[in-house]
């Protein structure tokens, strides 16, 4: 279990890594330039002032999955309160992408349909991940205590 | 700086986020956060909120971590990558508010902008020591 999980990090952390530049195309993908083009400019700095943000929360965790691993593994409590931090962010972002998002005004074809795929899968990736460390980190697959 | 002094410094962090949490949710009504996303796309408007939702959770988290378990931040490697993290986190808002945000509207109320000025530059200050203590 400890070498799948390993496995499942260094998976993780690389899929984060393409996600963080993935995102680099997103405003331009889903035209939000001109989305945003209606809005006060203090919501406009705000939105992406919140959206860098983000995405830099995104590369902390990749950095974490890479170069942390073991530190995540520890069965520490400080690891099995960051594990479930992570696994509570990404569940709620799975929840988001089947009951939150409303993705009709997204132009539906080939690219998007495959985008989208992928990153559902990423996301239930996340979530399985890290609850498998936060199980390890408890004991309860065998684990580290 | 001692271990002491930095836990203590870590916990008034803590106090400081706890405001900002609170701060995010009396900006969304001072400035109208609905009525100026009512007119935009829906899709714009939930990753707005979503995104909102998402920075006030990382905050809350980081003000249970430091009112709670400050020495955590302290410990080892990966609680100086977290420190450090945060240094770089509210530094960059130090850059943002000073480049980014616009100057009229930050001219109209100079004295929320200066003290958030001070807030975010506190906090950096108090992470990044974290990091290197």
């Amino acid at each position: 279990m400890k070498e799948l999980l390993e496995i499942g990090l260094q998976i993780a952390g690389w899929s984060l890594v393409a996600l963080c530049i993935g995102s680099f195309w997103i405003p331009k993908v889903l035209g939000w330039r001109e989305k945003l083009a209606g809005l006060t400019p203090l919501m406009r700095e705000l939105w992406w002032t919140y959206s860098i943000y983000v995405w830099g929360s995104h590369v902390f965790f990749a950095v974490l999955a890479l170069g942390f691993g073991d530190w995540l593994m520890g069965g520490t409590g400080a690891a099995t309160a960051m594990c479930t931090f992570i696994l509570l962010w990404w569940s709620v972002r799975v929840w988001l992408q089947f009951f939150g998002f409303d993705f009709d005004e997204i132009p539906d074809n080939a690219t998007n349909r495959i985008a989208k795929g992928l990153l559902t899968l990423l996301f239930i990736g996340l979530v399985t991940l890290f609850a498998g460390l936060v199980c390890w980190n408890a004991g309860w697959l065998g684990g580290s205590r | 700086m001692s271990t002491t002094e930095m836990e203590i410094g870590l916990r008034g962090a803590g106090l400081v986020l706890c405001g900002l949490v609170a701060a995010n949710f009396v900006a969304a009504k001072r400035w109208n956060y609905a009525e100026n996303l009512a007119a935009a796309d829906t899709i714009v408007r939930q990753i707005f909120h979503v995104h909102c939702a998402y920075i006030i959770a990382i905050i809350s988290a980081l003000a249970v971590l430091c009112l709670g378990w400050p020495e955590l931040l302290m410990d080892g490697p990966m609680g100086r990558a977290v420190s450090g993290f945060f240094g770089l986190f509210w530094g960059s808002r130090v850059v943002v508010q000073l480049t980014y945000y616009d100057r009229n509207l930050r001219r109209q109320d100079r004295g929320w902008d200066v003290f958030f000025l001070l807030v975010f530059l506190s906090l950096a200050a108090v992470f990044t020591l974290a990091a290197f203590a």
